[in-house]
Parts: structure tokens; C-alpha cells; sequence
């Protein structure tokens, strides 16, 4: 029997069937299954930690309930002047960042725009690339000692050259035929510059900010542990010297959840900012 | 549907004397995309450029356009070297360029805001080619909610809103579905008649040059080269703007006979 002379009924089987299964590949699935397949992760995970410290399988000072951790961030926020510590990363993540999108904007589009610029500055930045910022902390601290100068040294060094790479790929796959439009409607170098490479590279130097961003933080972590009397890397140094394994998970907690909120606010923008882009 | 000026008067608008091109591939590796290529474009003829993939016929057109250089040989328009891109010479891609973050209005605008047109001027052209294009109720629309037909119908109408002297079109209806495509030629048909512009236009589908030219100039590869140039006489100097009518009228299948015929010789080079 082909499948087209299946009767009504047969045909209802067998989208009944379709449905009941749990796997399908590449199946789509309503965003409410989403949400809740995705809160279960998370109480799974903070169920079993909880039980453990419960039931005493771990040590409770190395590692403390999700309870405790969370009670400690009412600690550090009321007694401890965390909120400081807390505005001092996100000062030297948002200057350093600045900085750094200051020199890589420009220097990219040049770079993936016009050959000679590439190749002049591409050896340069690509080795540079190569050579781990941390590396470059003792060499900081000599040359900038231990103060906020050395920390935006590093974060900016952690994140330039990666974002100066990345917005000239982004450069380079912007479509030729966009160029040659305006140059044949009568556009000047400068013109095509301004009014079709900048524009259409926008959402694209957004995203590389988002890429970005989240590798800001990583090198905040690093500056923070090696020599600061501030900021939330700081914070936990401290915890860790008095044991207090609780704000060191706050500290962790902190750092994610500004990150998620850093991405988030980025995202929308993009949104807000290209309304004529389709949807990411 | 308008008669053609006799060939003996027509003025020539762009000129090609033994152009060729060369590509450095590698260090020692080099190849001849384009080879002693001489042609003239008479003022307000279709000039369809027709052959296989590889024919160089997009190249011609990108040094037409001035895109891209010559490697021996000249091409001069109004009798003037063409030495770089310039608005006297528009341009239709067969990629959609229409610029995303711009609507259709202000696309078409584009290259009248380059060539600083005072404002009244801009808004009354944009305005009597968004209705040529047929696009008036999508002025304020982005290219993202328009179909690859209507996005080209932007192209155009930026294009000519710029008022160029030649149209230089390079496969511009080449992504498109048959259906539309076809629309797509008979439109442009129209707005050629009833412009008067004159258009060199590349493509290697046999019907639209037929249907578009009023002459075929057909290309080899490897290198691309002439390999004849065919007027449209079966039109007896008439646009024709139907395709039905296009069939029916004496003289067209023995054309394409022939035309199909070139374009399988071309075709068992490849494959010796």
C-alpha cells in the first residue's frame, strides 16, 4: 500500500505516534519543554550538592551547602563592602574594554579593507596573538607596579589582539559586491568607507564585543588573584586566606551572572541597534 | 515597442580594442581569463554577452565597469579611456547588493545622495523609480522582507536612479526561480523601450539573450574569446516584449538552433 492510500485514521496514528517519541533528531520542541528541561538541570545539581552536605558526605568547610553560599552574599553585601569590590572589576573590565575596542575597531576594518594595511600589521598582531597575557605579568608589575595601571595593562593585552583578528575576518567576508556597488554609483574611497564598510560591519563588531567580553573576564580573574586589594578576584583571595570557602563560590556565582548579563545586554542591543538584520 | 536607428548610424559608446586579461595564480602559474577581445556598444542597443561558465564574460563586463584592469589592450567610453569605476557606468550584480540596513527608498537613494543631488531632485527620481520598479508599496520595507526578485528590482532601480549612460548587468536575474526570472526580463524589456538606455548584459541562459538582445555576442573559453557576434535580424529591428510572441515570430528557432549548437561545441571541449 503506497502512502498516500492510508486512511484518515491510520494517517492520525501515525502522527500520534511521531510525537510520543522522546528523541527525535532535530526535532524542535515547545519552549515551555525548554524552560523546564533546563530548570531540572539546575535543581538536579543543586539537589545532589545539597544532599551531600546533608548527609555529611563531604567536609562541610570545603564545601558548604548551596544555602550557605547563598546566605554568605547577603554577608559580603551588607558587612564586607562587596559592592565595591564588585564595581572595581566592572570599572577595569568596562575601561580596559574600551580602550581595546578603541584601537581594534578601526586598526580591523583597515586591516581586512585594505590589503597593504593587512600587511603591514598582520605579522605584528598575529604573533603578538600567540604570546599568553598572563606571561606578561611579571613584566607589568615592573614596568606599572602593582596598581590599577597594570591591571587594565593586562586585560587590555588579554583581549586586543584577538578582537583586532576578529573584526578584520568579519571585514573580509563582507560581500565585494556591496563595495563595487557604490564604487560604480560613483562613490569615492572615503564615501565607500563611510557609507558602506562601517555600516555594514556594525552588527558584526558587535558580535566580536560579545566574543570578547567573555574572555575579559577570565584575565579580570588573574589580575584580581595576582596582586589587587580590590574587585571580586581580590575578594576571594581574601575568603581563601580566613577559609571561607562559601565567598569564594559567591565570588564564582558573581562572576558568572554578570557575564550572562554583560552577553544578555549585548544581545539586545544588536537587537535594538539592527532591526533590519534577521534574527541571530 | 520602438524601432532601432540602422546600424551605419548609430554612434558607438563603448569601445573595446584587443583587450585582454591575465590572473597571477601563483608565482609561476598564470591564466588567461580573457583574450584579444575587440567589440563595440552602440548607443541604446542591448548587447547580450552569452556563453558558457568560464567564458570570461563577467570579467569583460567588470572592466567595463572599470573594476578591473586590463592586462594589455584599451576600453574607452565616449571615446574616453575608462580607467576606474565611475557613475556614467551603472552596475547590477548578480548577488543581491541592495544594503540591508537601508529600506528600499532610501537604497534607491543611495547613489544619488553620493553624487550630492539636491533633495527635491532625489525624492521625485526615487519616487518615479520605485513605481518603474513596481516597488512603491515597499518603500519603507528592509531587503530582508523582500523576495530575491524583489531585491534585484531595488538594484535596478538604484542603478538607473543615478542616471548612468550604459547598464552593465552581470547575470542579474541569475538566482532567481523561472517564474520569476521570466517576469524579471519582460519588466525589464519595458523599462528598457521605454528608457531608451543602453544595456550590456551577461548571462549564459539562451532564451533571455534571445528574448533581450538586440545583439548576441558569443564567447568561448579557455581563454575567453569572440567567438561570433549574431544581430537580431528574425526582430526585424523591434523589441519584441512577450515571450509567447518571441516564438512565434519566423527566423527565432533557427537562431537558437544555432545558438544551442555553439553552446554544445563549447561543451565537449571540456571533456577531452
Amino acid at each position: 500500500m503506497s502512502e498516500y492510500s492510508l486512511s484518515s485514521t491510520q494517517r492520525e496514528e501515525r502522527t500520534v505516534r511521531r510525537k510520543s517519541r522522546l528523541f527525535e533528531f532535530n526535532q524542535s520542541i515547545p519552549f515551555g519543554s525548554v524552560l523546564r528541561l533546563g530548570f531540572t538541570a539546575w535543581f538536579i545539581f543543586f539537589g545532589i550538592w545539597e544532599l551531600a552536605v546533608l548527609l555529611k558526605l563531604t567536609n562541610a568547610v570545603l564545601l558548604p551547602g548551596p544555602f550557605t553560599v547563598l546566605t554568605s552574599f547577603v554577608e559580603l553585601f551588607t558587612a564586607k563592602n562587596y559592592l565595591y569590590d564588585v564595581g572595581m572589576s566592572l570599572f577595569r573590565i568596562v575601561v580596559s574594554f574600551t580602550l581595546a575596542c578603541m584601537l581594534a575597531i578601526p586598526l580591523g576594518i583597515l586591516m581586512g579593507t585594505f590589503r597593504r594595511v593587512e600587511a603591514f600589521f598582520n605579522p605584528l598582531v598575529s604573533a603578538f596573538r600567540y604570546l599568553p597575557a598572563p606571561s606578561f605579568i611579571p613584566l607589568l608589575l615592573m614596568w606599572l607596579g602593582a596598581g590599577e595601571a597594570q591591571k587594565l595593562a593586562l586585560l587590555f593585552l588579554g583581549v586586543v589582539w584577538f578582537l583586532i583578528t576578529l573584526i578584520m575576518d568579519y571585514a573580509k567576508s563582507l560581500p565585494a559586491d556591496f563595495v563595487n556597488s557604490a564604487l560604480t554609483l560613483g562613490g569615492n574611497r572615503r564615501q565607500v568607507l563611510w557609507t558602506v564598510v562601517v555600516p555594514a560591519m556594525l552588527p558584526d563588531i558587535l558580535t566580536a564585543m560579545r566574543q570578547m567580553l567573555a574572555v575579559s573576564w577570565t584575565y579580570l580573574v588573574i589580575a584580581e588573584i595576582v596582586a589587587a586589594s580590590s574587585g571580586i578576584g581580590a575578594m576571594m583571595m581574601r575568603a581563601k586566606r580566613f577559609v571561607h570557602i562559601d565567598e569564594i563560590m559567591a565570588g564564582i556565582i558573581t562572576i558568572g551572572l554578570l557575564g550572562l548579563v554583560f552577553d544578555i545586554l549585548l544581545r539586545r542591543l544588536r537587537r535594538m541597534l539592527f532591526p533590519y538584520l534577521d534574527s541571530e | 515597442m520602438s524601432t532601432r536607428r540602422s546600424e551605419a548610424q548609430r554612434r558607438s559608446k563603448l569601445v573595446l580594442e584587443h583587450v585582454s586579461k591575465e590572473y597571477q595564480l601563483k608565482r609561476n602559474e598564470t591564466l588567461l581569463a580573457v583574450s584579444d577581445v575587440s567589440l563595440e556598444v552602440f548607443d541604446n542597443e542591448v548587447c547580450v554577452l552569452l556563453g558558457p561558465s568560464g567564458c570570461g564574460k563577467t570579467t569583460v563586463l567588470h572592466m567595463m565597469a572599470g573594476l578591473v584592469d586590463p592586462t594589455t589592450g584599451l576600453l574607452s567610453f565616449n571615446d574616453k579611456e575608462i580607467v576606474g569605476p565611475s557613475r556614467e557606468r551603472g552596475m547590477v550584480f548578480q548577488s543581491y547588493t541592495s544594503f540591508p540596513w537601508l529600506t528600499v527608498e532610501e537604497n534607491v537613494e543611495y547613489g544619488l545622495r553620493l553624487n550630492k543631488v539636491p533633495e527635491k531632485e532625489r525624492r521625485e527620481r526615487v519616487d518615479f523609480f520605485i513605481n518603474k520598479v513596481k516597488l512603491a508599496r515597499f518603500r519603507k520595507a528592509y531587503p530582508k522582507h523582500l523576495s530575491g526578485g524583489m531585491k534585484q528590482r531595488v538594484a535596478i532601480a538604484r542603478m538607473l536612479a543615478n542616471s548612468p549612460e550604459i547598464s552593465l548587468m552581470d547575470e542579474p536575474f541569475g538566482a532567481l526561480d523561472a517564474e520569476t526570472r521570466w517576469h524579471m526580463q519582460e519588466l525589464l524589456l519595458d523599462i528598457i523601450d521605454e528608457t531608451q538606455m543602453t544595456v550590456v548584459l551577461v548571462t549564459h541562459d539562451i532564451s533571455e539573450a534571445l528574448f533581450l538582445a538586440d545583439r548576441i555576442v558569443f564567447l568561448s573559453r579557455h581563454p575567453g574569446r569572440i567567438r561570433e557576434i549574431l544581430s537580431m535580424e528574425f526582430k526585424a529591428g523591434r523589441r519584441i516584449p512577450s515571450k509567447e510572441e518571441l516564438l512565434e515570430t519566423p527566423g527565432y528557432l533557427e537562431i537558437e538552433r544555432k545558438i544551442l549548437h555553439m553552446m554544445r561545441e563549447e561543451a565537449s571541449d571540456v571533456e577531452q
